[in-house]
């Protein structure tokens, strides 16, 4: 199991402001690589201050209600493009505007709105339970092509191919082009990480390319689908409008570039913590696996206890707020920990203890608020289909590396590789 | 099976609506409409439903009033 992490501190007393292990340096040891395994004792550290300021300007939030009243507050921008200081990092490609995660109302919600038609209701209730099917045969064939390994990758062999699958699917990326689409998709995450003491200049620029390839990439394809629709979402956000209109062909490109990386980078670590959380918590898998209708609270407690998305680094306040008797002044980078929220004993009861039971289990998994993550539904229902798929046709797996090695990035935290031996029958 | 929504929590996430579309709909952006006696065959979806709502809204019992809310 994981050990306390601040362990490495030299100094067991409480330390002056200058000391390495001060509140001002929380934001670097978060996105230190050596904590990635276990960041809990530092969302810890952070909630005892509830806001701490970084040496760099920067804000933390890590306590619940705190990050509930500023997720639900008109003062509190997506758009970096209010900051202060511009982060070159989170800027969209030069001549691009914000896809709708790093807009405000109104244009958010119009942009939102339209790329929902598609999606989700009202336009379309049925879309994401209809890909209960498709999901379920998916999971299948891949959970069958294991059974008779001694050993496999749950990321690569898995948890990677499965909602990759389903989100080109869905929006009309033909199989052919998952292999480029996803070397894109994972250019741009890299772009995002925080990698301390390294030039983030070159990664940066590498994301940039990306996402603009991608986005000429959807673009076109749009187009294909205008002149010739198959009934995928690209095809109706190219074709169908409403009272909003259509999207512009460059809100097409930003729109769906967000959704497929969104679709590619985030279910795949929660049905990797998933498994890993499950194989940890042995009583618990067994549970569910007797009593497979209790798959989709154990997902919500899943999305409290390791969330996929970490922490929410483009948030900017638009005016001076006060939180917690400290003032977050206008325009600078404010840092909602949102598994730190999910851990905050203030609201949930023995909350490192996972507990796929829990009641009232109001998480910050997917955000909250307008910005409440957009394919939530169809990450919801993946990750139950995975998880039931593979605990009922694989069973006598266990962890080979505990624990395993992680993704980069600290924000989308997940295992890179989850490697699993089985017993042979 | 029955459901109760509690119409004061709800805000409008939907996400019930995209999990369980034959018991839940909404009625124009965000107004909510179900169906408190579930059809048969939708239990499932109906449970998949209440779990996702992120303001813990819905209430499912055998009867609404009896054994509903329990917790």
């Amino acid at each position: 199991m994981p050990s306390p992490s601040l362990s490495s501190s030299p100094s067991p007393s409480p330390s002056p402001s200058s000391s390495p292990s001060s509140s001002e340096t929380l934001f670097r040891r978060i996105t230190d690589y050596a904590h990635r395994a276990d960041p809990y004792p530092l969302y810890a550290e952070l909630r005892e201050h509830k806001v701490a300021r970084q040496e760099d300007g920067k804000y933390l939030v890590g306590t619940y209600d705190e990050i509930a009243a500023l997720l639900h507050d008109p003062r509190v921008s997506s758009d970096v493009r209010n900051r202060t200081e511009p982060d070159p990092a989170l800027l969209p490609p030069e001549g691009l505007p914000p896809a709708f995660i790093g807009r405000d109302d109104p244009e958010h919600d119009r942009l939102r709105r339209l790329a929902m038609r598609p999606f989700g209701p009202p336009h379309s209730p049925g879309r994401v339970d209809a890909l209960r099917g498709d999901i379920t045969r998916i999971a299948e064939q891949l959970a069958d092509g294991l059974r008779d390994k001694e050993r496999f990758d749950l990321v690569d062999d898995f948890a990677f191919p499965l909602p990759v699958t389903v989100i080109c699917d869905l929006l009309g990326v033909p199989s052919g082009d998952i292999p480029q689409v996803h070397t894109w998709a994972d250019t741009v995450v890299t772009g995002l990480d925080f990698t301390p003491g390294e030039d983030p200049g070159p990664r940066r620029r590498a994301a940039q390319e990306a996402r603009a390839a991608m986005g000429l990439y959807l673009g076109e394809l749009a187009e294909k689908r205008r002149r010739q629709p198959t009934g995928d979402m690209l095809s109706a956000l190219a074709n169908d409008g409403g009272p909003d209109g259509q999207l512009t062909q460059e809100e097409l490109m930003v729109s769906t570039v967000l959704l497929l990386i969104a679709g590619h980078e985030t279910t795949v670590n929660l049905i990797t913590n998933g498994m890993l959380t499950l194989l940890r918590n042995p009583e618990a898998l067994e549970r569910l696996r007797a009593e497979p209708e209790l798959m989709p609270r154990a997902v919500e407690e899943l999305l409290r206890y390791e969330p996929p998305v970490q922490f929410l680094p483009q948030r900017t306040p638009l005016a001076d707020i006060e939180v917690a008797g400290v003032t977050i002044p206008e325009g600078v980078p404010l840092v909602l920990v949102l598994a730190s929220g999910n851990r905050d004993p203030l609201r949930f009861p023995d909350p490192d203890r996972f507990d796929p039971d829990r009641k009232d289990n109001q998480h910050f998994g997917f955000g909250s608020g307008i910005h409440n993550c957009f394919g939530a539904p169809l990450a919801r229902l993946e990750t139950q289909i995975a998880l039931t798929t593979l605990i009922s046709r694989l069973d006598g797996s266990r962890l080979l590396e505990d624990p395993p090695e992680y993704r980069n990035s600290p924000v989308l935290r997940g295992p890179r590789h989850l490697p699993l031996a089985q017993a042979q029958r | 099976m029955q459901i109760v929504v509690d119409l004061n929590r709800c805000q409008g996430y939907a996400q019930c609506v995209f999990l369980a579309p034959q018991v839940f709909e909404l009625h124009g952006e965000e107004a909510l409409l179900y169906v408190p006696a579930v059809p048969d065959g939708q239990d499932e979806h109906v449970l998949r439903a209440s779990a996702a709502c992120p303001v813990q809204a819905i209430t499912v019992g055998e009867q609404a009033g009896g054994d509903a809310g329990v917790e």
